[in-house]
């Protein structure tokens, strides 16, 4: 048992996790113990894995939460010796999920989440500027589902994604002497997950799950310049200086493996693999309806930008203590890699290395659970070295989280 | 079970001492900019129009604070650098009211739709600012290579007579001063020289209608449009900076860009003269003129001066060529018969030494505004510039005149460069970096794109020959780059998107 904890450890320093703008606090109790997924105590679950529903110890379970992310960026450059901090206002993701088991063989449920989404608010005058001066990224997963038991001991559900996201992106446009906002709150995208759960004993849970991407459309995207209207004509703006633009934002699959094992009926611990496929974000492509502010010689109106993302990994270990029947305290730590390389350091979606140390309480009565968490943590400072915008320094981040869930299990 | 706890606990520990630091190595508030091995306390900068901070075609306040002398002179105060004084003009306009051909800044404003540049007014009489001095920003817009050793280049009374420069009557301090002798009294501990591009640009923006006065070595004798002989270039600029380091004074020169690459020379294309433009002259115009002119050069050899128009693709200006054969005895002799006499002899001479435009040549920025203008004096039937009638040699830099330029500008580069070598001063090569500025890929700075295209690429002013403030910025941080590599001092480089580019109405 030692050497498999000690292992454990020593995996989670060297590999890595999702990144980029996923955001992985979809569970208030799980992210207490480093957001492991292997955890069917109630419908939370259902995000990490729709065939955990199956394994609700009730026949009705509704949990609910919310966290507070408070993230500062800061950037500086030692060439010119300029340095900006985000000025970021506190990020909110929540969830909601509900599940019922019609008869024993077969739950529904239902999740509400915002796995996706980043907000990242830089000082107008800062070096980026021409890259991003705010952004806010959104997307909400709605995620009807369903799970059987194939066997007592082994369930197979499946769900369907109908994600709703946002994209609110201001930059300036130094060339033209003003800013460009551009806008769709209407994106759409859908996708779907599918899981196996094991619970081959009373002490042991294997979740095991896939989480298809997702291509957030935005089809009905406005681009608004704010620049003398002298040139309205030339960028072949409408009078109120806007452009239409599409785009699509790809969200990234994920596969996760998690195990929780109890080795006293107090104390269990859990460990997880997730595995992300942030590759598929190798460019962002706008296409501007009129204007004429791309970089495709074939298409002015065109503009790619290079991502470059890869995959990334992750290994999460975590563990929980009852101390008493109703009191539990639970403990993590988790290590997140950055999907991208020093070379592709953009400042719209800052990511960083980093370990990140998790803790919670929570507190049982009959069905009713009340659940705290909070998590910091400590990203490693990188340097910035994009060639393609020219953007070079060194940038680093803190990060913390909280987060209140409700949970409530019945007959 | 507790050991268990323990060694996690440890394991867990260790980890994070290896991969924990959140904080960067050195924040930048705590670097310390060295000076290295030159002292910057007082830094003087020589030059021309592009020292003083000139753009849109005038002198005027935003301008000047955005001078890269300013720009480095900032970046020093960082290490131990005194203050840097600037004659300021009275107005953020320019221009002189007093005194012709001293126009105030162009403007972009939208004319018949679209954007154009336009002079505006001259706001002020000719001031004098010298009770400020001395200054530190000693660039005098126009000055060649020659007048910064000029005594009295800051007289008044040369005005007239051409021998004065207003922009150095204004602070000069004293009538018999020259530029060198009012930077030396100041006994600076480090300088910047940047001198030499009038004296080849003056006839490129003339298109040529100087004299390359190479072999000439009395500069007296000089027109001013006309190209600086090499030697007395070389001559004087290595007076100069004898004299600014005869007290051990560090320093930083730079070479001149050559002039295909600004807009002013690049902007307005060889062929202009799309079928769209022509409409359905373009018959009319080769069967009475390009075909029977091109006839009449083929017998005498000279064909390949003129092709028939095409209605299918842009066609060249037609030009005159100074360093052509003379043709217009013959082409008279060759015309009469079909045109008869009076109408052979103008066309003899009009198009002697005529030819159309190849990439080769350079159409001035200025030309633009005469394309397709009629010709005062001409015959209604080939009176439109560019077209029926070719454009005088003011308008154009040829070939041969662009190869003159070029020629005296690699010379001019070599002696500077042999110059700053020789008293192991530090050097820019911003003929370099224009080029590297006036390609398709530009130079990127913090995500913005900037080109030498005019207007849109951000780095050059209305006047298609200075930059904005973004292009100064650009080249403050090639003199600064060059200053640290020399001297081994670490000043930092300036922001280019903080300072301003073109400013649309």
């Amino acid at each position: 048992m030692k050497k498999i904890v000690v292992t454990t450890a020593l995996l989670a320093g060297i590999l890595a996790q999702a990144g980029g703008f996923r955001v992985a606090l979809q569970g208030v109790k799980q992210l207490a113990m480093a957001h492991t997924s292997a955890h069917a105590e109630d419908a939370s679950v259902g995000f990490f894995n729709p065939a955990g529903i199956s394994f609700i110890p009730n026949k009705l379970s509704v949990a609910a939460g919310g966290f507070g992310i408070n993230a500062d960026i800061s950037y500086q450059n030692p060439s010119t010796l300029e340095s900006y901090t985000t000025e970021n206002p506190m990020g909110t993701p929540i969830y909601a999920a509900v599940a019922y088991k019609i008869v024993d063989e077969v739950s529904v449920g239902f999740s509400f989440a915002t796995p996706f989404g980043s907000t990242v608010e830089w000082p107008t005058d800062w070096a980026g500027r021409e890259i991003v001066q705010k952004i806010e990224l959104k997307a909400f997963y709605f995620q009807p589902m369903v799970s059987f038991k194939l066997a007592p001991w082994v369930s197979l559900g499946g769900s369907f994604i109908y994600a709703k996201g946002s994209v609110d992106w201001t930059k300036t446009v130094s060339q033209l002497g003003g800013t460009l906002n551009i806008k769709d709150d209407q994106a759409t995208g859908k996708g779907f997950g599918l899981g196996f759960y094991f619970k081959p004993s009373e002490k042991l849970d294997v979740s095991i799950a896939y989480r298809s991407p997702v291509d957030m459309k935005a089809d009905e995207g406005v681009a608004s310049f704010n620049v003398s209207s002298s040139l309205y004509p030339l960028l072949g703006l409408d009078a109120n200086g806007q452009d239409k633009f599409k785009a699509i934002l790809p969200l990234v699959d994920e596969y996760t493996l998690g195990v929780t094992y109890k080795i006293t009926p107090k104390w269990q611990i859990s460990g997880d693999f997730n595995y992300s496929g942030w590759d598929r974000y190798q460019q962002l492509t706008l296409d501007f309806e009129n204007a004429p502010v791309g970089n495709q010689p074939d298409d002015p109106t065109k503009l790619v930008s290079p991502k470059n993302f890869h995959s990334t990994q992750s290994w999460r270990v975590g563990t929980q203590y009852m101390v008493t029947d109703n009191f539990a305290a639970r403990l993590g730590y988790y290590y997140d890699e950055s999907p991208y390389s020093d070379e592709n350091f953009i400042p719209e979606t800052p990511s960083f290395n980093a370990n990140v140390i998790t803790g919670g309480i929570g507190y049982k009565w009959k069905g009713l659970g009340i659940d705290l968490s909070g998590a910091y943590n400590f990203q490693t400072p990188r340097t910035v070295n994009n060639a393609y915008l020219d953007f070079y320094g060194q940038a680093k981040a803190k990060a913390y989280y909280f987060g209140l869930g409700l949970s409530y299990n019945a007959f | 079970m507790k050991r268990i706890l323990i060694s996690t606990i440890a394991v867990s520990a260790l980890l994070f001492n290896i991969s924990c630091d959140t904080d960067f190595d050195q924040d930048v508030s705590s670097i310390v900019v060295s000076k290295g091995d030159a002292d910057f306390t007082k830094y003087v900068a020589l030059g021309n129009s592009l020292t003083s901070g000139y753009r849109d075609n005038a002198l005027y306040i935003d301008g000047q604070n955005e001078s890269y002398p300013s720009m480095i002179a900032q970046q020093m105060q960082l290490a131990g650098g005194g203050a840097f004084k600037q004659p300021m003009m009275p107005n953020n306009t320019g221009g002189f009211t007093n005194l012709p051909g001293f126009a105030g800044k162009l403007n972009l404003q939208v004319v018949n739709g679209a954007l154009s540049p336009v002079p505006s007014a001259p706001a002020a009489a000719l001031d004098n600012v010298t009770p400020g001095g001395p200054y530190q920003n000693l660039g005098v817009p126009g000055a060649k290579s020659f007048h910064l050793g000029a005594a009295g280049y800051g007289n008044m009374a040369g005005l007239a007579t051409g021998q004065a420069n207003p922009y150095y009557v204004r602070f000069a301090t004293s009538g018999t001063s020259s530029v060198i002798g009012d930077a030396v009294a100041q006994a600076p501990t480090f300088f910047s020289l940047w001198i030499g591009n009038n004296d080849v640009l003056s006839y490129a923006t003339s298109g040529g209608t100087g004299v390359d006065q190479t072999g000439n070595t009395n500069p007296a004798t000089y027109g001013s449009n006309d190209i600086t002989d090499p030697n007395v270039f070389a001559s004087v600029i290595s007076g100069y900076v004898n004299a600014l380091t005869a007290n051990g004074a560090k320093g930083v020169m730079a070479n001149i860009p050559n002039v295909t690459s600004i807009p002013f020379f690049t902007r307005v294309p060889y062929n202009p003269l799309t079928p769209a433009l022509l409409g359905s002259n373009i018959t009319a115009l080769n069967s009475g003129l390009y075909g029977p002119l091109k006839q009449a050069l083929t017998a005498f050899g000279a064909g390949d001066r003129i092709n028939l128009l095409s209605a299918t693709s842009a066609n060249p200006l037609l030009i005159v060529d100074n360093s052509l054969t003379n043709l217009s005895a013959q082409l008279t002799l060759a015309l009469t018969p079909s045109l008869g006499v009076q109408t052979a002899t103008a066309f003899g001479q009009i198009y002697g030494q005529a030819r159309q435009a190849t990439s080769e040549d350079l159409v001035l920025l200025s030309t633009s505004s005469v394309i397709g203008t009629p010709v005062t004096g001409a015959p209604a039937s080939i009176n439109l510039n560019g077209i029926s009638y070719p454009l005088a040699n003011q308008y154009i830099l040829t070939k041969t005149e662009k190869n003159k330029v070029l020629t005296a500008t690699a010379a001019y580069n070599a002696s500077l460069k042999a110059i700053a070598t020789s008293k192991g001063l530090a050097f820019v090569d911003a003929n370099a970096k224009m080029i590297e500025l006036s390609k398709a890929s530009g130079i990127q700075f913090d995500g913005v794109k900037y080109t030498a295209t005019f207007v849109t690429g951000g780095t050059f002013s209305l006047d298609g020959v200075h930059l904005t403030g973004r292009g100064y910025a650009l080249i403050a941080n090639e003199f600064i780059k060059a200053i640290n590599t020399t001297y081994k001092s670490t000043l930092p480089m300036v922001n280019v998107n903080s300072y301003s580019g073109v400013k649309f109405p």
